[in-house]
């Protein structure tokens, strides 16, 4: 059961990353590639978050960090730049839901002015998913650039043809 | 193999408008750089260059004569492209690796940045499918899935539409937004994952390329660039949460 549900995220996560990876005009090859990173990542965050019982914070960083790595190792094979790998597969892991919550936090808080226990409630609402949702997109962001530094050389290579000495 | 140096100036024209060009379509600043180099070094000129948001100050040097060809090249705005990043990437390394003559080099340039983009209508559906599965990777039933999927072809298509007339990018964004979690505030008439549907509705207008560059940029020390991408981004996401804004006055009293 638990292997389903692993396997249906990480599909989700698979079309996700696809669709938002069209936006941005990606080549064809590149297709397989990010959906193959983004299930990784999703499914990898899923497994630390359910099994594991990590919070989402580092659970999305290790995610990212998942991908950052593949996206480096997988870059060579169809010679494209990391972030062209990684970006579209790191979008499913972007926390919406707090995200959301934020802004509605933030305009019930401004309705609710006149009445202090709805306003403490939609101010406490707001700081809380915002801290979620901005360390979170910090933490992705970090943890997949920081294979690039780890492997300068490999990284800024990978859209060479020639092979090297 | 000492050929012919190719002239100073051609060269140079032509890296400048490759470096802007890079810049444009959403390549993070010290890709430029290396890339514009690489090719700077295989016509044996040293490229000296320093990258702002909106432009590009470079100059070209020719150690053994003291040449030297300078440039201002106002960075184009231009919808970002994975493909032509990894192009002109490979571009330089293929310049470097076999010694493209100018005339070789121009022309492969030519074919990468006129080839045609991913079809607009391809790029709806498969949108509207990414939407939708992360309205089910955060826990919506298949109503709000399908409710998901149409407002984020409705809203993609305005944005795509409005994107063709040249409005004004922050106006793209908050209308998309809004028409997006409008039509996805419709789930509040039937019994389903409402919330999960108006949050997943506006996400496929997240700038993630801008806001990925920005960490790598002020990480590899272009600070400055890296901050700009980064307003710009804030900016952009400021722009979504004011057209699910509207959305939310609208139908809050639903959603409570």
């Amino acid at each position: 059961m638990i292997l389903t549900d692993i396997l249906i995220d990480g599909f989700f996560a698979a079309v996700a990353g696809i669709g938002f990876g069209a936006i941005s005009d990606p080549s064809l090859r590149s297709f397989p590639y990010i959906a193959l990173l983004a299930a990784a990542g999703h499914a990898c965050r899923y497994c630390l978050m359910t099994l594991v019982g990590i919070n989402i914070a580092t659970a999305s960083f290790v995610g990212a960090l998942v991908i950052g790595l593949g996206s480096i190792w997988l870059g060579k094979r169809i010679h494209s730049p990391m972030t062209v790998l990684s970006i579209p597969a790191l979008l499913p892991m972007v926390p919406g839901k707090f995200a959301y919550n934020m802004v509605f936090a933030q305009l019930m808080f401004l309705q609710n002015m006149d009445n202090p226990l709805d306003r403490a409630k939609y101010m406490e609402m707001f700081f809380s998913n915002t801290m979620v949702t901005c360390t979170v997109i910090f933490l992705l962001a970090v943890g997949t650039t920081l294979p690039m530094f780890l492997f300068p050389n490999r990284a800024y290579s990978l859209t060479r043809h020639k092979k090297q000495l | 193999m000492k050929q012919e140096k190719e002239p100073l100036l051609q060269v140079g024209v032509f890296v400048a408008e490759y470096a802007a060009h890079m810049m444009g379509c959403g390549v993070h600043t010290s890709r430029v750089i290396r890339s514009t180099k690489r090719i700077g070094e295989s016509f044996g000129y040293t490229v000296k260059i320093s990258v702002l948001q909106r432009s590009i100050i470079l100059t070209l040097l020719d150690l053994e004569t003291r040449e030297n060809y300078s440039e201002v090249i106002d960075i184009p705005s231009l919808p970002i492209s994975f493909e032509r990043n990894s192009e002109l990437s490979a571009l330089s390394w293929e310049t470097f690796d076999e010694h493209l003559s100018l005339d070789t080099l121009k022309e492969k340039y030519r074919k990468i940045v006129s080839s045609p983009r991913i079809n607009p209508l391809f790029v709806l559906i498969l949108v509207g499918f990414a939407n939708a599965s992360f309205c089910k990777l955060f826990g919506g039933d298949w109503c709000s899935v399908g409710i998901v999927f149409s407002s984020t072809i409705a809203g993609l298509f305005l944005r795509q539409q409005m994107a063709g007339k040249g409005i004004n990018h922050f106006v793209i964004f908050i209308a998309s937004a809004f028409v997006a979690s409008m039509c996805a505030s419709t789930s509040v008439i039937f019994d389903t994952t409402s919330e999960i549907a108006l949050a997943t509705s506006v996400l496929y207008l997240v700038p993630g390329v801008p806001l990925i560059n920005g960490v790598i940029d002020i990480v590899e020390g272009h600070v400055l660039t890296g901050f700009a991408r980064l307003t710009q981004a804030a900016l952009l996401i400021v722009c979504i949460a004011i057209g699910l804004s509207f959305t939310l006055l609208l139908v809050k009293n639903s959603l409570l």
